[in-house]
Parts: C-alpha cells; structure tokens; sequence
C-alpha cells in the first residue's frame, strides 16, 4: 500500500512541478525581435534617433539634446538580444556659463543590450554603458576634467509607435541606473527605432 | 495491524484515477498552452495585438527615405525570407511598408559632439577613481545633498568621505571641496588638502587623511568650511592622484596647486553634492 501511495504521491508531485514548470516559463519567458509579427532570423541593425533627449548629470548639469543610437539585433535562443555599436551625441551643453563640453564620447563599444519583460511591458536593457565627457572653461569647477558617465539604462519599448522610451520610470522599472560625479543622472528620451538593412520597411515589435 | 484487503484496491483505484485526472489535466493544460501559444516568445496576446496594429490596413505608408551615412545602399525593398514564407497570415511582402506604423527616424541636425583627442586625453585628468560618501543622502533631482552637520549651519567639519581606484605608482593624493559657481571671477574653494598617502582609502569626518596638508581655503584659513552665500550651493568634492609628489607645504594656494595638478595629467574622483537651507 504504501509503495502504490508513495508511487502515487510522487506522480502528483512530478505532474504538478510539470505544471507550475511550463507556467512559470511561460510567464517570464523573455520577449523576442519581430518584424511584421515573425521572429527575426539572422542579425539586423536597427537604428533610433530621439525626437526629444537629454542626459542629465546633477551638480553640473549637463545635456545632450539628441543621441542617435546604432544597434546590431539578433534573437538568440528566443530571446531579442543585441548590442550598440554607436551612439554620436549631439549638441552637448551644461548648465553654467562656466563649463562647456570640450568633447564627450560613447566607450568601450559595444554595449550589451536585451529585450526584457516586467510584468507586462517590454523593454530594452543597455549595459556597460560609459560616456566620457570633457569639460573646459577656466572658471569651470571640473574644467580639463574627464567625467565619466557608467552604468546601465532601460527603455520602454511601445510596439504600436515603435518607440523606446528611457525616463525615470523605465529606468526604476529595468533597475537599471546611469552614474557620474557620484549620484545617478536621468536621461529622458523617446527614440523611435526602425530596421536598417533587410527589414527596413517593416514594422518592428518586441515580444 | 494487518492492512484490510480492500483498502489496497480502494486507494490502488483512487490512486489510479487520481494518476489519471493528474496526467489528463497535464494534457488538458498543455494543450491549452500550446494553443494560446504560451510555450515561448512571451506574452502573445501583446503580439497579436501588436501585430494586428502594426499591420494595419488604414497604417499610413510613409516615405522610406532615409540619411544616415552609415544606411547601407541598395537594400531598400530586399526581400526577406522571414516574411515571404507560406501560411502564416501576417507574413507580408518584405519592403512593402504596409506593416509601418511608428514615426521615422529623424536625424538630428548638426553635426555629432567631438569625441576627445588622444592629446585630450592625454591632457585632461579622468575621473576614474571612485569617490563617495556614507554620509550623503540622495536628494532632489538626483544629486546627493550634504547634511548641515557639515556646514557651517552645524559642526563645519568635513563629511566622512571614501575612495577606491587609485592607480599603482600614485605619489600622493590632494582633494578639494570647491564651489561650481566662482566667486568674484574666481574658484571658490571650501577645502585643500595635499600630500594625502596614496595608500589611504578615505577619511573620517573631523579626522585629517594620512600626510595630509592643509591649504588655505577661499574665507582665508587653513581648514575647511562650505558656508553658502545663498540658499544653495554645489560643491565639487575632487581627489587627484597625483603622478609626482607635488611638496606642499601648509597654508598652501589651492588655486595653484590646482593648475599644477591638472598640468600633470593624473586621475581624479568626483562627487557633486547639493547643500540648501530651506
């Protein structure tokens, strides 16, 4: 008897792990690169340029107006996966009639990026992001000084607009976070992204 | 106690009637998950109705133009094996834009920010050591804000502050706490120390670093003190790792020092911090 209710439990069990297994994978199974609803096969290159974008370092405050980002997409094993080959910053300035950018730079490209999901919504993870910045003035507190932006940022992904958005809330959501002069910075854009070679007219979806 | 002879074929039964709900209900729920379509790929309810607004008939066909210098030429309209293929109903000719929903991407004008010059680089000091503090708390927008126990509005002694990544053959260290804003078209600085032992990795509040020597600051005493003029003020907490021993003395002109250090190209750590009354 008890070998037939021990066989029997243990049959429960496996079939409930079983369950709560296919359950558990199908609720964070990881979004994946689409284009007109059909996973990507291959690589892509996708490229975003932000309508409106700033990056904001505390203390000094110092923004980009636009970034455009360059991005290599692949699915690998379902999942979108991908990596950031350029980001050319435009129309860098700070806040004090002091300090201006001498030259800022994306390094150590390229950056790690990921589609993820959060509960429901859909984004992108950039990590080993870093950003040189070189500001000048004589008067300025960090002229001829070297700053470095570090970290990691996530973007909304909305798949009707084909945006990436990364604001504070993106970035809470990811806990992801952009780091210079010792506190977190904001970088606050909506960069609406299409394909680049092979797919370049069609629409473009994480899920 | 023997067992009861029925009692084996009852639970033998229910054993296997219970094996039985447990492996239809395995089916049953994997069927329903193989329908839904939940096996992999993520939630595809969003996709479909993704899909079904990204392929929208009424979607606008907009131009594809575009300018980027890196666009490779000639692609435009490839077609795409992923979407030609057969069956599958929202596979739509590749290049067709009919699938285009979202806005274009615009480039910006202008051109892109310079990135530094090797000779930059070489110039400047870049902030690669690490430099924080415990005693900061995160403020508003961000920037972390200095209690007023190291004000003068409290005790006037410098937060306890702490540093890694200094590199190796480091002679010796110098930290300043300076304003961002100049005064009277000049820096402002509330701290200076120098000679600091490269080997040190921090100070305690009140407490001098090892070897370290005190300049004087901008209220003209050898000591530190942030005491705003107005209701904020920012302060630039700076470490240098200084490639030679620069031979300060005490009571020092920091502005001085300053442009020595930065002359001599080293590595710095930078905290912004934020002090208001209000």
């Amino acid at each position: 008897m008890n070998q037939k209710f021990t066989s029997m439990l243990f049959r429960s069990i496996l079939a409930a792990l079983m369950l709560s297994a296919v359950f558990a994978a199908s609720s964070s199974a990881a979004p994946a690169w689409k284009f007109e609803g059909k996973a990507l096969e291959g690589k892509e290159t996708i490229v975003g340029a932000a309508f409106e974008s700033s990056l904001t370092i505390p203390g000094l405050t110092t923004k980009c107006e636009n970034f455009l980002y360059k991005l290599t997409i692949e699915n690998v094993s379902g999942t979108g996966k991908g990596s950031v080959t350029e980001l050319p910053l435009y129309n860098c300035t700070t806040n004090s009639k002091w300090c201006t950018v001498e030259a800022i730079a994306a390094e150590k490209l390229p950056w790690a990026a990921q589609a993820k999901l959060v509960s429901t919504t859909n984004y992108i993870v950039i990590e080993g992001i870093r950003v040189s910045i070189l500001y000048a003035g004589e008067l300025c507190a960090l002229g001829e000084t070297t700053a470095i932006v570090t970290g990691s940022a996530g973007g909304r992904i909305d798949n009707t607009a084909e945006t990436a958005t990364f604001d504070k809330a993106s970035f809470t959501a990811t806990g992801t976070t952009l780091k210079a002069l010792g506190s977190a910075i904001e970088w606050n854009g909506v960069f609406p992204t299409e394909a680049f070679e092979w797919h370049r007219t069609q629409a473009l979806t994480v899920s | 106690m023997a067992p009861h002879p029925g009692a084996d074929s009852f639970i033998a039964s229910v054993s296997k009637a219970a094996s039985a709900r447990v492996l239809l209900a395995l089916a049953a729920a994997l069927l329903l998950l193989g329908l839904a379509g939940c096996g992999g790929g993520g939630s595809d309810a969003t996709t479909a109705s993704t899909s079904s607004d990204g392929t929208s008939a009424s979607a606008p066909s907009q131009s594809t133009e575009k300018a980027h210098p890196s666009a490779p030429q000639g692609k435009e309209g490839a077609p795409s094996q992923d979407s030609t293929k057969q069956g599958d109903p929202q596979a739509k000719p590749a290049g067709s834009g009919e699938g285009k929903q979202g806005p274009r991407v615009s480039l910006p004008k202008g051109s892109p920010e310079p990135e530094p010059t090797p000779q930059q680089r070489a110039e400047s000091t870049l902030a690669s050591i690490s430099l924080s503090s415990p005693a900061l708390t995160p403020g508003p927008e961000s920037i972390s804000t200095l209690p007023a126990t190291y004000t003068c509005d409290g005790k006037d002694t410098w937060p306890p502050l702490k540093w890694s990544g200094v590199p190796a053959g480091t002679a010796e260290l110098a930290l300043f706490a300076l304003n961002l804003e100049p005064v009277d078209e000049a820096l402002f600085f509330d701290w200076a120390l120098a000679g600091i032992d490269p080997s040190s990795e921090g100070t305690e509040s009140g407490q001098l670093p090892k070897g370290a020597v005190v300049g004087r600051n901008s209220f003209g005493k050898n000591g530190y003190s942030i005491c705003p003029a107005g209701d904020r003020e920012t302060v630039i907490f700076a470490l240098y790792a200084l490639p030679q021993d620069l031979g300060a003395r005490t009571g020092f002109d920091p502005a001085t020092l300053r442009k020595q250090i930065l002359a001599s190209s080293g590595n710095s750590g930078l905290l912004a911090v934020s002090y208001g009354r209000e």
